[in-house]
């Protein structure tokens, strides 16, 4: 039933966009408004419902690139892992110290091998930019466990 | 208006002015040249500097961003046969023949010229045309401007390759990503989800930076292993007589051309660049040498997008409704800075109004100083190896974000959005529309109510207005004919296949 990319997907469309119409309903009416804050809402939710069906029904017209070899998805899901853990421990250990495991880490799994220059960058560039904010531009970064 | 460009002159001449315009122009071009990265990426990366900042400042910082990656995609063009984006691509054709052929200088000087050219002649279009809308703008209504965004909306989507009804889900989406927070008009909690990080919506930065910067990272990282391996000996930069004469009637015919589909919402620049290199190619005595290296071929598509750069900034500066993404994240910087550009802008912040415009005739010369001797310098970035470079704009990306709401909340939005951004590239669905829809979403939303208020929930406001009621038509008509064309075209083939 669900052969091509595109009924798949205005699938999944249609599913948000009836969900999105069930939640704009359901919220809360303000009397004193001739046009209540769901009236929006309301209309694009119909407005997707009708352009996924619109999209159920068209062909899909061009060709698929060559699908992604399993490695290459792995290499970003692992990518993936890497921003999200500096992510956690951005606010943890710090701008400097969590940004300087990113680079170092990071550009070595995707293929950077030269560990001299990459440990000068990693160590130099966090540095740099936060001296950059905190001093120039007073936008204050995490500072975690660095002393200053 | 002779009292604002001198006024502009004096904030874009200021020692200050001309720093901020200089590294705005430098980075943009750097961003600009590295393949993946285009513009939207190279503004939102950039716009944590300017928080802060002073918003004239800010804006000729950010300005210099923007028309400096449109220089610097012709460098990777040329040089890689890797463009930036989309508006870059016919510069290719021409380009990358002609560097294969050794002469890879030749080719960024007719490309810098070229673009000094078309930017230079928009902005001087630029500056007389934009006061004129500005000022027909005032006697806009809510009405006006929601049919007006409306008819944004729907040439974006029209404009954007690939299927029309894609584009019109990413638009959608954007929008309903807009309606995410405290409404303002009844102080309604929408699709909050009790999150009281999602109260205020969700940042602008958040949506450009995920779904252009990350999503970008994303086919980087598939293509990591290309880097290097460009042609490093650029040959002279100097033109001959003869060459100059060849490339002068596409740059002059094109940098207007260029700058009128700029001023239309939802062209911009890539439809500009590829027109201006059919036409060019169709009206050539040459047309043969097209493909293989033309002269003309080269210097038309670099006019036309330049000046198109620059034309989409009448729409900005003067309604305050960007026509692209590009300058849709232009209009989310500013109003980051605490300004709403539109009509009133050129009144009550002339220093921003001609400040930009201003800086833009100096950006211009700046940037030609830029290209031409320096370029075989600035070509070095391609050198820089992909996987350093990716874990680098991560972080200026996470950055960014954090620099909002100094939470990590938003971070992991980005990351959310990174992961739709690239979803979207696989299945074709464009990202212009949505991050357009989002940025005017909240404004499309409160002009509608307010239309509707006046009329008292009347939508023959909408029909009796004149201006409104034929933006209202456009947009119908930019929706429809596509279809009914398709449509058509689907009918002839099949009675041809069955005449046989």
């Amino acid at each position: 039933m669900f052969k091509s990319a595109n009924k798949k997907i205005a699938v999944f469309l249609a599913i948000l966009a009836f969900s999105y119409i069930i939640a704009s309903i359901r919220l809360p009416a303000y009397p004193y408004v001739p046009v209540d804050s769901d009236a929006v809402p309301i209309s694009l939710g119909f407005i997707l419902l009708i352009l996924s069906i619109l999209l159920f029904f068209v062909k899909d017209n061009h060709q698929r690139d060559k699908k992604l070899p399993k490695k290459e998805i792995a290499v970003i899901l692992i990518a993936l892992g890497f921003v999200l853990v500096y992510i956690m421990l951005f606010e943890i250990v710090g701008f400097v110290i969590a940004t300087a495991l990113f680079i170092l880490t990071t550009s070595r799994f995707l293929g950077y091998r030269n560990w001299l220059s990459n440990v000068i960058v990693s160590i130099s560039v966090p540095l740099v930019i936060y001296l950059l904010f905190t001093q120039f531009l007073k936008i204050q970064l995490p500072q975690g466990l660095l002393p200053f | 208006m002779f009292e604002g460009i001198f006024t502009g002159f004096q904030v874009a001449f200021s020692l200050e002015g001309l720093v901020f315009v200089f590294i705005g122009a430098l980075t943009g071009t750097l961003i600009g040249m590295i393949p993946g990265l285009g513009p939207i990426t190279a503004i939102a990366v950039m716009i944590p500097i300017t928080y802060g900042m002073d918003p004239a400042f800010a804006m000729l910082l950010m300005a210099g961003v923007y028309y400096g990656a449109a220089y610097g995609g012709a460098a990777s063009s040329i040089l890689l046969n890797a463009p930036g984006e989309s508006m870059s691509v016919p510069t290719t054709f021409d380009g990358y023949p002609m560097a294969k052929q050794g002469k890879a200088g030749k080719a960024l000087a007719i490309a810098a010229i070229a673009s000094f050219v078309g930017g230079t002649i928009s902005v001087v279009l630029l500056t007389l045309f934009a006061p004129f809308l500005a000022r027909l703008a005032l006697s806009f209504g809510p009405a006006e401007y929601f049919a007006l965004m409306l008819m944004g909306l729907m040439m974006i989507s029209s404009f954007s390759e690939g299927s029309t009804v894609k584009a019109l889900i990413s638009a959608t989406l954007g929008f309903m990503i807009a309606t995410i927070g405290i409404d303002l008009q009844t102080g309604t909690r929408r699709f909050t989800f009790g999150n009281a990080n999602l109260l205020e919506g969700i940042d602008f930065l958040v949506i450009a930076l995920g779904l252009f910067a990350m999503a970008e990272v994303s086919s980087l990282i598939f293509e990591r292993r290309q880097s290097g391996n460009y042609t490093s000996k650029l040959g002279s930069l100097r033109l001959n007589g003869e060459e100059v004469k060849e490339m002068t009637g596409p740059t002059l015919r094109q940098s207007l051309v260029g700058f009128v589909i700029g001023v239309l919402p939802g062209a911009g620049g890539t439809i500009a660049s590829f027109l201006s290199y059919i036409t060019e190619k169709r009206i050539s005595k040459r047309p043969h040498e097209f493909g293989k290296g033309s002269i003309a071929g080269l210097a038309a598509p670099e006019a036309a997008n330049n000046g198109a750069s620059t034309g989409s900034f009448v729409p900005l500066l003067s309604l305050g409704i960007p026509g692209s993404g590009t300058t849709a994240v232009m209009l989310g910087a500013l109003i980051v800075l605490g300004v709403q550009p539109g009509p009133l802008l050129m009144n009550e912040h002339p220093e921003i109004f001609w400040g930009v415009i201003a800086s833009m005739y100096i950006g211009n010369v700046i940037l030609l100083i830029l290209n031409l001797p320096l370029i075989p310098y600035l070509s070095r970035i391609l050198k820089i190896p992909r996987p350093m470079l990716i874990s680098l704009i991560i972080v200026f990306c996470v950055i960014g974000v954090y620099g909002i709401g100094f939470n990590t909340f938003d971070l992991y939005l980005l990351v959310f959005f990174g992961i739709i951004g690239y979803f979207m590239a696989y299945f074709r669905f464009p990202a212009a529309p949505m991050l357009l829809a989002f940025i005017l979403g909240d404004l499309m939303e409160q002009s509608l109510r307010q239309a509707l208020t006046i009329s008292n929930g009347s939508l023959w406001i909408f029909v009796e207005k004149p201006i409104a009621f034929s933006l209202l038509l456009i947009s119908f008509l930019t929706f429809i004919v596509p279809l009914i064309r398709n449509w058509r075209r689907k009918q002839l083939t099949k009675k041809l296949e069955r005449n046989g």
